[in-house]
This record gives C-alpha cells, sequence and structure tokens, in this order.
C-alpha cells in the first residue's frame, strides 16, 4: 500500500521554500523605521531640554510629588504618578529595601534601625524624556511624540488607551489616567515652560535638588550640573537616550 | 471607577518587595492573554489546513474544510477582546488611519485585514464557490439569495472555472503560509520587542508564539472534528486523525524545545533580572507555569503522544484519548499566553518586588467577559457549519 | 500544470494577434465574436472579485481621507495641535517672585534665616488663584478658595525634618556645609506635662525665622 504520509522531495522543498520565503517577506514587513528609531540629538540650535537631580541633595520630603499631583490633576490615589521620591536603604548585611508610601507625597518613615543601616538615601523619580524614547517608538498610532524641544508629550485626544507605551517604559513613568482612560505622564509642566516659568517640580524643591535646564545652552544650570558632578543615567544598558542625569546614583537605583 | 480603586488598594496591600507606584494595576488584563491565544488558533488551524492543501496530505482532507471554518470563525472574533479592552474603543478605527510604522502593534490592522480578507475568505470562497453556486440553485428564497450574494453572483460552474477556482485558491493558501506566519508571529514581536521587560525580550518570542500558535489550532481542530462527529453520529476518519496527532506531536517537540531553549539561556546567562524572575517563577508563576502550562499542558501530551508513536491501542481508547490531549494542549496554550502576559507584568522593573492580578467574575474584563469571547468563536462556527456544510461539498480532489 | 500554463500562454498571444488583425477591418460585431471564439476572456469570478476589492480599497481611502485629523504629520506622526493643547493648562503655582510682590516684608523676615532660599509655596501649597485674584479683596476676608494653608501641625514640619537616616549627610549649601536640622518630632517637646495638650513646633519656632 503506497504510504500516504510520505512527503516527496519535490514537497519537501517547496515546503522549504515557503517557510524561508515566510520569513524572509516577515522579516522584510518589519517596521524598518524602528529599527532606524535610535537617533542622535537635533543638530540645531534650538533649546534641548534635560534634567539634572542631585541625590546628595534630596532630603525625601515630597513636596515635588505633592507639587506635581496639585499642578496637573494628577488624580490623589497612590496608584497614580507623574513624578515620586523613593527611599533606599542598605542594609549592613547588603539587603536593599525600597520605599515609596504613597510617592513620598505624605513624607518617610526610617523604617530599618540606624545601627543595621550601611546606607539610605533618597531618590526622586520622573519621566526621563528619553531622546531614543521607547514609549514614543511602539505608540501605534502615534499619541506620543518627542517635541523639537526634546519633551516627550502625550495627546489626550489621539490615545487610544492601548497601555502599550506604559509597558515600554523602562523607568515606570506612565500611567493610565482612572478617569480620561488614555496614558498621562509627566510633561516637565509644558504650560509653564511657555510662560518661563519652571516646571512645579523644580520649582518647589527646597534644597535645589531638581536641576532643569538646556542642554544647548553651555552656560546653562544644567551644563554647569553636568560638569561638576559625576552623572548617570538610570539603566543606559537600554539606551533610550535618557535625559535625566542623577548625581551620586548608587548602583542599586533601578 | 469607584469599584476599580478598591481593587487597587486590594492589590496594594498583597504588594511584596517595591513596585513603582505605577505598576501597581496591571495594564494587560486577560483580554491581552486571549488575543493572541484567538490569533494562534487561527494561524495554527490555517496551517493544519494547508497541509492538506499544500504539502499534499489527502489524508487531511475530512479536516480541510472544517480547519478553514474553524480559522474563519476565530479571525471574526479575533479584534474584539483588543479592542473592548482599549482606554478609548471607540478611537480603535486610528490604527488603520494613522498607523506609526515603528510600532508593531501599527500593523496589526493591517494584517488583520489581509490575513482575514486575501487569505481566509478568499480560500474559503474559491473552495465553496461552486457549491455555492449550486447550493443557490437547490435553496429557496432568503437563503438562495444568502447563497448568491456569498458567490458573488458569479454562475460559471464549468470544468475550466472550477479548475480555475483550484489553482487560485491554491496561489492563495501559498501566500496564505507566510501570512500566518506573519499573523501570530507579529504579535510575539509585540512582546519581543520591548527591552524594558525581561521576560518578554527575547529574539526567541515571534518563534514561540508561532510554534505554540500551530500546536493551539492543530489541537483545536483534532477537538473540534472528534466532537463534532460525535455530535453529528459520524464516522470518524481514523487515519486521518492519527496524522493530525502525528503533525501535533511534531509541533509540540519544537515548542517545548523553543521554550525550554528560552528559559535555559535565562537561567544560564542570569541577567540583572533573573533573581526577581526565578523568584516569580518559582512563586507567583508556579501553577500556571510548571503545573498547567509545562505538566498538563506539555508535558502529559508529549508523552502520550510520543506512545502513540510506538504503540497503537484499538480505536476504542486513541479516541478519547485524543480527545483528552488535545483539550489538555489548548488549556496548556492558554496558560501559556498567560504566563506571557500576566508573568510579565507581576514583577516590576525594578525587579525589587511584584505586584498581584485582581480579576473579577464580573466586569468588562473579567472571567466571564473573557469566557464569552472565547464561547462566540463556536457558536459562529456552528452557524458557518449549517451554512456552508464541507461534508455537503460536491467532492473536488485538488488536482493542482 | 505546466501545460495549463503554456496554454493559456499561446491563447493570449494568439488573441493579440486575432484582435490585431480584426480591428482594423470593422467595428464591435467582429471583435465580439473574435472574442467569444479563441481570445482570453478575464474570468467570471475573477472579475467579480477584483471589483469587490477595488470597492473595499476605494472606501478605505475616503474614509482615510475623512477620518484623518488636520493637522496630523505637520511635525511628525502625530498631531500637531497636540503641542497648543498641551500649552493651555491651568497654572497653579506661581513661584516666589510673585509672592514677593505682596508679602516682600514675609520675604525680608525670611532672608536672613536658615529658610531663606525655601519657596513660599513648598509649605503653602499653589498660589497663583491666591497671586492674581487675592489682592482684590483689599479688607482682608479672602474667599475660601483663595486661602492658602498655614501648615501648622507637627506633621506639617516632620516631613522634612524628621530624623531619618536618609537624610543625616544632606549637605545642600555646599559653600556653608549647613545640613539639615533634624529631630525627633514625635519625642522632642512632644506634649505639656501638665496639661497633655501636644505642643506644635510653631509655638517656639517662626517658621519664617526659625
Amino acid at each position: 500500500m503506497k504510504n500516504k504520509s510520505a512527503i516527496s522531495r519535490r514537497d519537501f522543498f517547496k515546503a522549504g521554500t515557503i517557510i524561508v520565503g515566510g520569513i524572509a517577506v516577515t522579516t522584510a514587513l518589519t517596521p524598518v523605521d524602528g529599527l532606524l528609531f535610535a537617533t542622535e540629538r537635533p543638530a540645531g540650535k534650538g533649546k534641548w531640554y534635560g534634567i539634572g537631580i542631585d541625590i546628595d541633595k534630596c532630603i525625601g520630603c515630597g513636596k515635588c510629588a505633592n507639587a506635581c499631583k496639585k499642578e496637573n490633576n494628577v488624580p490623589q490615589e497612590p496608584f497614580y504618578f507623574r513624578s515620586w521620591v523613593e527611599q533606599y536603604t542598605i542594609k549592613n548585611d547588603g539587603t536593599i529595601i525600597v520605599e515609596s508610601p504613597n510617592g513620598g507625597i505624605d513624607g518617610f518613615k526610617q523604617s530599618v534601625p540606624s545601627e543595621e543601616i550601611f546606607k539610605s538615601f533618597f531618590v526622586p523619580k520622573m519621566c526621563n524624556h528619553c531622546a531614543k524614547s521607547p514609549c514614543v517608538q511602539v505608540c501605534p498610532v502615534g499619541a506620543t511624540f518627542e517635541t523639537a524641544e526634546g519633551i516627550v508629550l502625550v495627546d489626550e485626544n489621539y490615545c487610544i488607551g492601548c497601555r502599550y507605551c506604559v509597558q515600554a517604559c523602562p523607568y515606570g513613568c506612565r500611567y493610565i489616567h482612572p478617569v480620561k482612560k488614555t496614558v498621562d505622564k509627566c510633561t516637565l509642566c509644558f504650560h509653564r515652560l511657555e510662560k518661563g516659568l519652571q516646571p512645579a517640580c523644580f520649582e518647589i524643591c527646597p534644597t535645589e535638588a531638581r536641576i532643569f535646564g538646556d542642554l544647548n545652552d553651555p552656560g546653562s544650570k544644567l551644563n554647569y550640573f553636568l560638569k561638576n558632578h559625576t552623572c548617570m543615567v538610570i539603566k543606559p544598558h537600554l539606551n533610550t537616550g535618557s535625559k535625566l542625569f542623577y548625581n551620586a546614583l548608587s548602583p542599586e537605583v533601578r | 471607577m469607584e469599584n476599580h480603586i478598591q481593587d487597587l488598594y486590594e492589590v496594594l496591600s498583597k504588594v511584596e518587595g517595591y513596585v513603582y507606584p505605577n505598576e501597581i494595576e496591571l495594564n494587560w488584563s486577560i483580554l491581552i492573554v486571549l488575543y493572541p491565544y484567538i490569533t494562534g488558533l487561527v494561524a495554527g488551524a490555517f496551517i493544519l489546513a494547508s497541509l492538506e492543501r499544500i504539502f499534499k496530505l489527502r489524508i487531511l482532507k475530512p479536516t480541510y474544510g472544517l480547519a478553514l471554518l474553524t480559522a474563519l470563525s476565530f479571525m471574526l472574533v479575533a479584534t474584539l477582546p483588543l479592542v473592548s479592552h482599549l482606554g478609548k474603543p471607540m478611537r480603535a478605527y486610528e490604527i488603520m488611519i494613522t498607523p506609526h510604522l515603528s510600532s508593531a502593534m501599527a500593523i496589526f490592522g493591517f494584517v488583520y485585514l489581509w490575513y482575514l480578507m486575501v487569505v481566509l475568505l478568499l480560500e474559503i470562497w474559491f473552495d465553496y464557490r461552486r457549491d455555492l453556486v449550486l447550493w443557490a440553485i437547490e435553496a429557496k428564497g432568503f437563503k438562495r439569495f444568502i447563497y448568491k450574494a456569498l458567490s458573488l453572483w458569479t454562475t460559471d460552474i464549468s470544468p475550466k472555472s472550477v479548475a480555475l477556482d483550484d489553482k487560485l485558491g491554491y496561489i492563495v493558501t501559498v501566500i496564505g503560509v507566510p501570512s500566518a506566519f506573519l499573523l501570530h508571529g507579529y504579535v510575539g514581536f509585540i512582546f519581543g520587542s520591548i527591552k524594558a521587560n525581561p521576560w518578554w525580550s527575547t529574539v526567541l518570542m515571534p518563534v514561540i508564539f508561532l510554534f505554540s500558535a500551530m500546536v493551539s489550532g492543530i489541537a483545536l481542530v483534532m477537538f473540534i472534528y472528534i466532537i463534532l462527529n460525535k455530535i453529528r453520529k459520524q464516522t470518524i476518519d481514523m487515519a486521518c486523525l492519527d496524522m493530525i496527532a502525528k503533525y501535533l506531536f511534531y509541533f509540540l517537540i519544537i515548542d517545548f524545545a523553543l521554550e525550554g531553549l528560552d528559559q535555559i539561556h535565562r537561567i544560564y546567562e542570569a541577567e540583572e533580572s533573573f533573581e526577581a524572575l526565578h523568584t516569580m517563577v518559582f512563586g507567583k508563576l508556579f501553577f500556571t507555569l510548571f503545573i498547567m502550562q509545562g505538566l498538563l499542558g506539555t508535558v502529559v501530551p508529549l508523552l502520550t503522544l510520543g506512545t502513540l508513536q510506538f504503540y497503537t491501542p484499538r480505536e476504542k481508547i486513541r479516541k478519547p484519548i485524543y480527545l483528552i490531549v488535545s483539550s489538555l494542549i489548548l488549556v496548556g496554550i492558554f496558560f501559556m499566553r498567560w504566563n506571557v502576559v500576566i508573568g510579565g507584568q507581576l514583577f516590576s522593573k525594578s525587579f525589587y518586588g511584584y505586584t498581584s492580578y485582581k480579576i473579577g467574575l464580573i466586569g468588562a474584563e473579567g472571567y466571564l467577559m473573557a469566557f464569552i469571547w472565547l464561547i462566540v468563536p463556536f457558536i459562529i462556527l456552528s452557524f458557518l457549519l449549517w451554512l456552508l456544510p464541507p461534508w455537503k461539498k460536491i467532492d473536488v480532489d485538488h488536482e493542482i | 500544470m505546466n501545460n495549463c500554463y503554456l496554454k493559456q500562454l499561446q491563447t493570449v498571444s494568439k488573441s493579440i494577434k486575432t484582435v490585431i488583425a480584426f480591428a482594423n477591418l470593422s467595428g464591435n460585431k467582429v471583435f465580439l465574436q473574435v472574442q467569444t471564439a479563441n481570445t482570453f476572456i478575464m474570468p467570471q469570478q475573477v472579475k467579480r472579485l477584483i471589483s469587490a476589492f477595488a470597492v473595499f480599497i476605494v472606501l478605505f481611502l475616503i474614509m482615510r481621507q475623512v477620518l484623518t485629523p488636520s493637522s496630523f504629520g505637520e511635525l511628525g506622526h502625530f498631531r500637531a495641535k497636540a503641542i497648543q493643547e498641551n500649552m493651555v493648562r491651568e497654572l497653579r503655582y506661581a513661584g516666589s517672585v510673585n509672592c514677593s510682590k505682596c508679602h516682600e516684608d514675609i520675604r525680608a523676615n525670611k532672608a536672613q534665616g536658615p529658610h531663606a532660599q525655601l519657596k513660599c509655596e513648598v509649605c503653602h501649597g499653589p498660589g497663583m488663584k491666591h497671586a492674581l485674584y487675592a489682592g482684590q479683596f483689599t479688607n482682608g476676608q479672602l474667599p475660601d478658595s483663595l486661602v492658602l494653608y498655614k501648615p501648622g501641625e507637627r506633621k506639617d514640619c516632620a516631613i522634612c525634618h524628621q530624623l531619618n537616616a536618609a537624610r543625616i549627610k544632606i549637605q545642600f549649601d555646599t559653600i556653608n556645609h549647613t545640613m539639615i536640622h533634624q529631630i525627633d518630632a514625635m519625642k522632642h517637646n512632644l506634649a505639656d506635662t501638665d496639661t497633655n495638650i501636644e505642643f506644635k513646633c510653631i509655638e517656639c519656632h517662626n517658621p519664617h525665622q526659625p
């Protein structure tokens, strides 16, 4: 009886071509844009905003997170933050404890007795306004974008609320507004910038731990900060082009 | 919103360690688990049909029409969990008019449309056209109108015309195979290209998704074939079923190998995220990963199907075994999607903690809704089987 | 299968020759006659399919034109109007410069103490509305919406000054090397030993001149 299951050589090659062809077509159709996405800083002379945070100066008062919520109408519940503060406590035995009760808005308590603490510090977090932003890359409709000045904004009238950008952000900066159902995040108080005012969190910081400035301006406070401190970004290996530079960033910080 | 906030406070109380405040709420729910599951079933069912059509496995003939109709029923439902999950579902059309080409999700609209219209519908149309014309002649009233409309008011069923149908259908199937790869491969790419998430970010993700899709689709057709013939009280073509089981076995081996490779690689390289993922895998994800996906969904079917390659019990025993194995695989692949989607959100991107997933029974993203989305394709399939019964087709031996 | 293709090619070439020959002679009637004999006719199902797809594609293109927002694509793959929309939001924080315009005395008082560079709104909350409209109320009776919060409780001071290991080393003024003063707010002079009423920090420490 003829073996019905045998595949002839001809069919095998046919199969092979189809599979390889399929993979080739599939690869060719993948967004080439995505590969070319990691662009350089615009060469123009316009403003190119960046942020500096000095961990040596942050006292963890949480006023920045508070001011941000008040200025930008962010829901008060502890699940939605455009900016928040974390407290890192590294114990003598090497254990790392990270806390952010209500984003630091209500202040911090010391949770570990001083004798056991090796090191402890506060780290304010906010949107890094990445130059090669993965969140902009993955938006399927073009509802988030980077302005010419380097600020990543959200178009809440166009966002479909798919949450892909929330997944793509390595720093956890985005959230879905519970009422609007679209994505929301730090806009660097864009509405204040055009009036010549500083973003709320920078305005309010009591110890000037937050510095905001123009990376293209050699005389700006930010460039002075970068020159005179050893600054790092969080998760540099992801090549997001983060423009949030921390001074005294300890290796435990993620 | 009140209920939602209440749920979030409950999740907050279950947070272990530290998560970014915005990560407390899980973003992609069971509906997003369902989407790759359903498109996977579509791609897999189609591949089974193409095994008959392109790779000339004539023995699979009894399941050819069924596989295509199954693929279509699930395809029609595929977008629904996705769109219903959106924050602004009424804006869903934006993906079609301004797709952002650097986003894998943006090509969804076009890939879906292409696969639905150019591949599935066309192939079914070419396969059924002659029968539609003939059924239109027999039928009366409204049903007659439906058949005529479905045949696009063509009347030519001369042998030459039917031969052309056959040839064109063949070409469509050939195009369909890489299209099926694209349909499900891009879903894998959506996850695999997120560098921020180490549970998702792997080169193997599109390939793993693809092969698990083929496994689930083949298992689905096998399952439906057995159940359907029981309902219709027809004899089951055991040679066909045995062949399906054989291919199920092959694809399952490849799927298992790929998933195993992914994990071995992750364990060996032990990158930054490894400890956090390890704790999650042996903690929150233990039951769904090791028991449901691993043991019940992969190992048990593999051992069973593997044994059947060497030892063939009586038909009376093989049938229930196939039924059980296909059900186990269907459940197992569902949990594979669950482990990828939900698992990728349970751990914090700070690698310092874990959140939890709160899912209710009712609600737009609850168990009931998910169940409904899974049942609707079967309802559509029943309707399609009534409208376009594959067993009433005039047998055409695909000559090409 | 190869024979089929060959036949079709032959048919097509034959039909082209025939058409050219007869087109020179007369009109449509002859042309049609020739067509039904040996020439290539578009199969019925292919014709129907092409029309169906053509209709669909045209409809899609029309919808696309209609639904795409007007300013989309001008500056990049987004609605250019969104930039404007992000600009027109209400401002809540005024900045200390604006506070000093009316409250210069407090600023001068503060300038001599350790709270000198502290912005007013750090403790008093967003003051834009107050800065814009409070000046209209010269009798000193402000409506509730314009009254700013005056922090007086222990917890308000503790937010910055509570003893915390993470604050110990903070030296925010690198020129004078001053550190933020820290105290255990739950212990330091907590309550009157006789009446057990909790003391407020501001009872001993003037917040503008601590």
